[in-house]
């Protein structure tokens, strides 16, 4: 990138700009010079075999998300570990996205002030629904208690399945 | 970004008047701040949507099972493999472009696009199984009803009732057995079956339960796949009959909505690196590119949430 040369060179603090001219564009040029010097800098911090390295890590997280589907997992009968797990998983594969292919890592100190209040506010906003979506079915009107589903329909229709297995030929074939 | 003290004198030309000296106010580019500012809009927007998905799911009484909506894991993890690569070739093309290799930035370019319409053409096959199924975001489309009761039985009964359909149930039975697979000549019998239960005038609550597993079997594990067959609606794709999922319609709901949405995000990404590609990558260039790469980093980062949330979960 180019840097606009100061026709008066005893001015040390910067580009100067004539009035009327647009100050942003040859400002941003000399201070892009400096700033894609950053870049350039920045460029020896990623590279290929890091990037790389990134990808298998992602690939394996990946494949890692489905260990609670496996049988060595030892967690069978609580799955909210697994849950638990699975995110975990995600927000280690999402820091890694943004870490280092978002070259986040690397940025300064404003990364803090966008990221920080965004994932409160995500979390935050969860939160905040939980007492009326969440809790929605602890106390139900009528009208809805006689269309939702339950587990006892899922019951039901197990037996269902059950039933036309063993009577495999003849379907409702039951004394009423 | 902002005004550093202006300075009153003789600026290099001789004229009088204020001297601005202008510094950015961050060490990032207005492009890129730019950019962040609306990922962090788009962070708000996609928290929202996944923050209702995880409260909805979490506080229904019933969910379906991944099997019950016939929601493939493997095929959602290929997806996530497909995602991550395209990130992975973003990145190549920037690092390609800043070292004024513009013929592999443009290689690499490419490979994102292909790679996302790939996904995109993976998550077309997916919506494609869901819709032949008769699971669609809403009504009247959507054949999804939440439990086996008599307000099943009567949609069954009036399915049955079409005369589109009883003309298509009386070409079928008027076909000879040697003409149909072993699969439709049973099916036929139990369609037989189930329109007696549907149209009968005594009927109990266990028979709709029995309607509902004929019409579109709940299997046990998703191993065990079709125990006996996929049921009526797969035998004969033009019988569509309501069927039964407890949770449902919800799950079609939230499902729809969250992939919708993330699909149509990777739309508009995919069009950028299609303008993109039309540019001389070069390190003049590498901004948008950067910045290009940002949008597509996030689209990848909201499919690895939603991937476990909707799938696995």
């Amino acid at each position: 990138m180019s840097t606009p040369a100061p026709h008066d060179p005893a001015a040390a603090h910067g580009p100067i700009t004539a009035p009327g001219q647009l100050a942003e564009t040859p400002a941003l040029e000399g201070n892009a010079a400096a700033g894609h010097a950053t870049v350039h800098g920045d460029e020896s911090h990623g590279g290929l075999g890091l990037y790389l390295a990134v990808f298998a890590a992602l690939c394996f997280l990946t494949t890692m998300s489905f260990f609670t589907y496996s049988s060595y997992w030892p967690w069978r009968d609580e799955p909210q570990v697994g849950w638990a797990f699975m995110m975990a998983v995600s927000c280690t594969k999402a820091l890694l996205v943004v870490l280092f292919f978002m070259h986040v890592l690397w940025e300064a100190n404003w990364k803090y002030v966008l990221t920080i209040p965004a994932a409160m506010m995500a979390i935050f906003l969860a939160v905040m629904l939980i007492p009326d979506i969440g809790l929605r079915n602890r106390m139900v009107s009528q009208e809805r208690a006689l269309h939702m589903a339950r587990p006892a329909d899922v019951l039901l229709l197990e037996q269902a399945a059950s039933a036309a297995e063993e009577g495999a030929d003849h379907v409702g074939n039951h004394d009423h | 970004m902002n005004a550093s003290a202006a300075s009153v004198g003789h600026d290099a030309h001789g004229h009088h008047g204020p001297v601005l000296q202008y510094q950015p106010g961050l060490p990032l580019s207005r492009g890129k701040l730019i950019m962040w500012l609306f990922l962090s809009t788009e962070i708000m927007f996609f928290a929202a949507l996944l923050g209702s998905y995880v409260v909805l799911r979490f506080g229904a009484a019933v969910w379906p099972k991944p099997h019950h909506v016939h929601l493939s894991e493997p095929i959602g993890a290929f997806n996530t493999f497909v995602l991550i690569c395209s990130s992975v070739t973003v990145v190549l093309a920037l690092e390609a472009a800043r070292a004024n290799k513009r013929s592999l930035a443009k290689t690499w370019m490419l490979a994102t696009l292909l790679l996302g319409s790939f996904f995109l053409g993976i998550k077309a096959y997916e919506y494609a199984a869901k819709f032949s199924h008769g699971i669609y975001p809403a009504a009247p489309r959507g054949l999804i009803y939440e439990r086996p009761d008599l307000y099943y039985g009567s949609a069954v009964r009036a399915r049955l009732g079409e005369p589109a359909i009883i003309e298509q149930m009386k070409e079928l039975n008027a076909r000879p057995e040697s003409e149909l697979t072993p699969d439709e000549v049973t099916g036929r019998r139990r369609l037989q079956q189930v329109r007696e239960m549907a149209m009968g005038a005594d009927q109990q609550a266990f028979d709709m339960a029995v309607i509902a597993d004929q019409v579109m079997p709940l299997p046990d594990d998703a191993a065990g796949g079709h125990g006996h067959g996929g049921g009526l609606n797969e035998t004969f794709p033009w019988l569509q009959l309501p069927i039964v999922i407890p949770g449902g319609n919800m799950w079609a709901s939230t499902y729809f909505l969250l992939t919708g949405f993330h699909a149509i995000h990777v739309i508009v990404g995919l069009i950028v690196f299609g303008i993109l590609l039309l540019y001389d990558l070069g390190p003049k260039h590498a901004g948008m590119i950067e910045n290009a790469g940002l949008y597509w980093h996030f689209v990848d980062l909201v499919w690895i949430f939603l991937f476990p949330l909707l799938y696995l979960f």
